[in-house]
């Protein structure tokens, strides 16, 4: 790629932005420019991260998952559950809490995959069963309301607050997970075959691409990504609560679309969801920093969100209409 | 064999005998569930949410979604219990709320609409802008202490039945007969249906769609009068996690997320369903829980055994022309007015 291509992307804008950003508060508020103190704030919003990465890929496909935030909820209380009431070792504990997750993510894949039924209404559909699996589950166990479940040993609630080589666990882990997860996009046949799925399903199928396996894959890669999430969330606050993670949706949609994933399936990078993440946890922080309320940085989320998409939508419609005009000149010219 | 098919090919009869059934099992385990004070309390609390699904509807039939009918409600509650309690009277408070409601719409059928936002993103948006909206205007603070009058909306009744029941019942039948007689309302389907083809036609696209997330805002400003007379306070979350739940509802009678299918019946067969399953559980016993888990279930199953159905005559459909009776059945698929089978595929 010519150095020019990579001025011109998205993801060099989003950067950019990012700089930007951090300039902005470090200026108002020099105590915002520290190190330690922004590597350690990555532990606010790495749930968000975690989830976004493999949600890319269900939008990729043109596909959604309004379940995530429930799964989170559902993992949660398992955990908890087979911890405190099954007697399950810690690891067996979290093993299950994954499996609930990757379990959750292929029923909503294998509906998805099955039937052409809208993936919102599926998904919408589980959101409800799993998040009321969740509320009743702990209901039934008396632990309803903020209390959840608690008592943890200290090293898992550490997992949320550890570091390895001086960076948070959790934003390792979201690397890590990027990682493997873009190279499988980037690198893989099946990976790339996620495109074709989203830009025509047909035409993927007729080409002999197994497009419901590589479906049901990215949904449970997003179950598994909301496991870990709420696993994390729940050392995170030191208890496994049915409601946690609840408001995460928007924040996981907006990184995902901000990244340049586009909503109606066939374009977005790994690369780019991160960025968008990063670029709005720093944004949530540096509002905080700056004194701005939380209700004012989520009506300044919810414009820049707006303001985005449409700049992106204008953009490209001036870039297509300078295309049409060339065009046309060549035309009048032979 | 055929005719039962066809019924059961329509949502809305689906669900009221699905509803009915449920209802006539409750009712012989627990005979106080059958009495009309029960059903009555059931109508009157999923009011709010079929008025959401109405205006819902509108935004779907044209192919888009609303995530923000529970953010716009909690915004024009507030903006209706602070001109309540600023002094202002109670018709010009509830003309403010669907105003504010209708504003709310303007914005994000303006992105969409113009500014080819796509739907989802879009109402996010706003929804986010508007969550954190009504704390700012409120200071932070609930709106507690709303005036009598306003209260009174809710308690007035007539006939025998709540007031707002008999004014819901009006909307949704009068929307309906707008919906199928009107011409300029019959856009909202050729628009959802195809929108190259509504537009080739002559339909205004851009401004249908608008249009159709401005009713949506204008109905949830109607729900915001509903919600504040009925609980005479307005706290931070109202509204929250009811534009789902108004999904849901529509989705559940029967109007399709693949646009130009439904119509206003379907949120209030839906919008009743849901609501009836809160309250038949506390009948049955069953801790309150899991009323969600129970609506998560039923959603699914209804839009599963929905798809069974439509394939299940799809491929009758593709037999029969199999057999060389293809102008038969071809002429079946066009007199029963529905969207062939590929066309639907297509535009999944």
């Amino acid at each position: 790629m010519s150095l020019k291509n990579v001025f011109k992307r998205w993801e060099f804008i989003l950067l950019v932005l990012i700089v930007a950003e951090l300039a902005f508060f470090g200026i108002l508020s020099p105590g915002f420019l520290n190190l330690g103190n922004l590597l350690y704030s990555t532990n606010d919003f790495a749930h968000v991260l975690i989830v976004a990465i493999p949600f890319t890929l269900v939008v990729i496909t043109g596909g959604i998952d309004i379940s995530v935030p429930s799964t989170m909820g559902l993992v949660s209380i398992i955990f908890g559950l087979t911890w405190k009431f099954a007697g399950f070792p810690i690891w067996l504990a979290v093993i299950a809490a994954l499996g609930t997750g990757i379990l959750a993510g292929a029923i909503n894949g294998l509906f998805v995959a099955n039937t052409d039924i809208n993936p919102i209404v599926l998904t919408l559909g589980t959101q409800f069963l799993y998040s009321g699996l969740a509320t009743g589950l702990s209901g039934s166990i008396g632990a309803s309301g903020y209390n959840g479940i608690g008592g943890f040993p200290d090293g898992f609630n550490n997992l949320a607050y550890g570091m390895v080589f001086g960076l948070p666990n959790a934003l390792v882990f979201s690397l890590l997970f990027a990682a493997a997860i873009g190279v499988f996009l980037a690198k893989t046949s099946t990976g790339r075959s996620l495109y074709l799925v989203g830009v025509n399903r047909n035409a993927a199928l007729f080409s002999g691409i197994k497009v419901k396996r590589s479906t049901v894959t990215t949904y449970v890669l997003t179950g598994l990504g909301a496991a870990v999430a709420g696993i994390y969330l729940t050392a995170y606050f030191t208890s496994s609560r049915s409601d946690i993670g609840h408001d995460a949706l928007m924040p996981i949609l907006t990184a995902v679309v901000l990244g340049g994933t586009d909503i109606n399936g066939g374009a977005g990078t790994i690369l780019g969801t991160i960025i968008a993440a990063v670029l709005l946890g720093y944004l949530k922080q540096g509002l905080m920093t700056i004194g701005v309320t939380s209700d004012v940085s989520q009506v300044m989320v919810g414009i820049i969100l707006i303001v985005t998409i449409v700049g992106k939508v204008l953009a490209g419609n001036a870039a297509q209409a300078r295309l049409n005009r060339a065009a046309l000149k060549k035309i009048g010219s032979s | 064999m055929k005719f039962l098919m066809k019924l059961l090919k329509r949502r809305e009869v689906v669900v009221v005998l699905l509803l009915a059934i449920v209802v006539a099992v409750v009712g012989a385990i627990n005979p106080v569930f059958v009495r009309p004070a029960t059903l009555i309390d059931i109508v009157t609390s999923a009011l709010i949410l079929i008025l959401l699904g109405v205006g819902e509807s509108f935004v779907i039939i044209t192919r888009g979604i609303d995530v923000s009918v529970g953010a716009v409600m909690g915004f024009a509650a507030v903006c209706l219990g602070l001109a309540a309690n600023a002094g202002l009277s109670v018709p010009l408070s509830f003309g403010i709320a669907v105003l504010a409601g209708l504003v709310a719409g303007a914005i994000s059928g303006a992105g969409v609409a113009f500014f080819k936002v796509p739907p989802i993103i879009m109402t996010l948006g706003t929804m986010g802008v508007l969550r954190g909206l009504m704390p700012v205007m409120t200071g932070g603070s609930w709106i507690d202490a709303v005036p009598q009058t306003v209260k009174n909306f809710a308690a007035a009744r007539f006939l025998g039945l709540p007031a707002t029941i008999w004014i819901t019942l009006a909307i949704v039948i009068v929307t309906t007969i707008v919906l199928r007689r009107v011409r300029v309302a019959r856009y909202f389907y050729p628009v959802g249906d195809n929108e190259e083809g509504a537009f080739l036609l002559g339909i205004p696209v851009a401004a249908t769609k608008f249009a159709a997330y401005v009713i949506s805002g204008g109905f949830a400003g109607i729900a915001a009068i509903f919600f504040v007379s009925q609980l005479s306070f307005v706290p931070m979350q109202a509204g929250s996690g009811q534009e789902m739940r108004a999904v849901a509802a529509s989705v559940l009678g029967g109007v399709s997320l693949a646009g130009g299918l439904g119509t206003p019946i379907a949120p209030l067969v839906g919008g009743v369903f849901l609501t009836a399953i809160d309250s038949i559980l506390v009948f049955l016993k069953v801790p309150a829980f899991w009323n969600d888990a129970v609506a998560g279930a039923i959603l699914l199953a209804v839009v599963l055994f929905d798809y069974k159905i439509r394939t299940m005559m799809e491929n009758e459909k593709k037999k029969a022309r199999m057999l060389g009776r293809a102008s038969g059945g071809l002429s079946g698929g066009l007199a029963s007015g529905r969207k062939p089978a590929d066309a639907q595929e297509g535009l999944r």
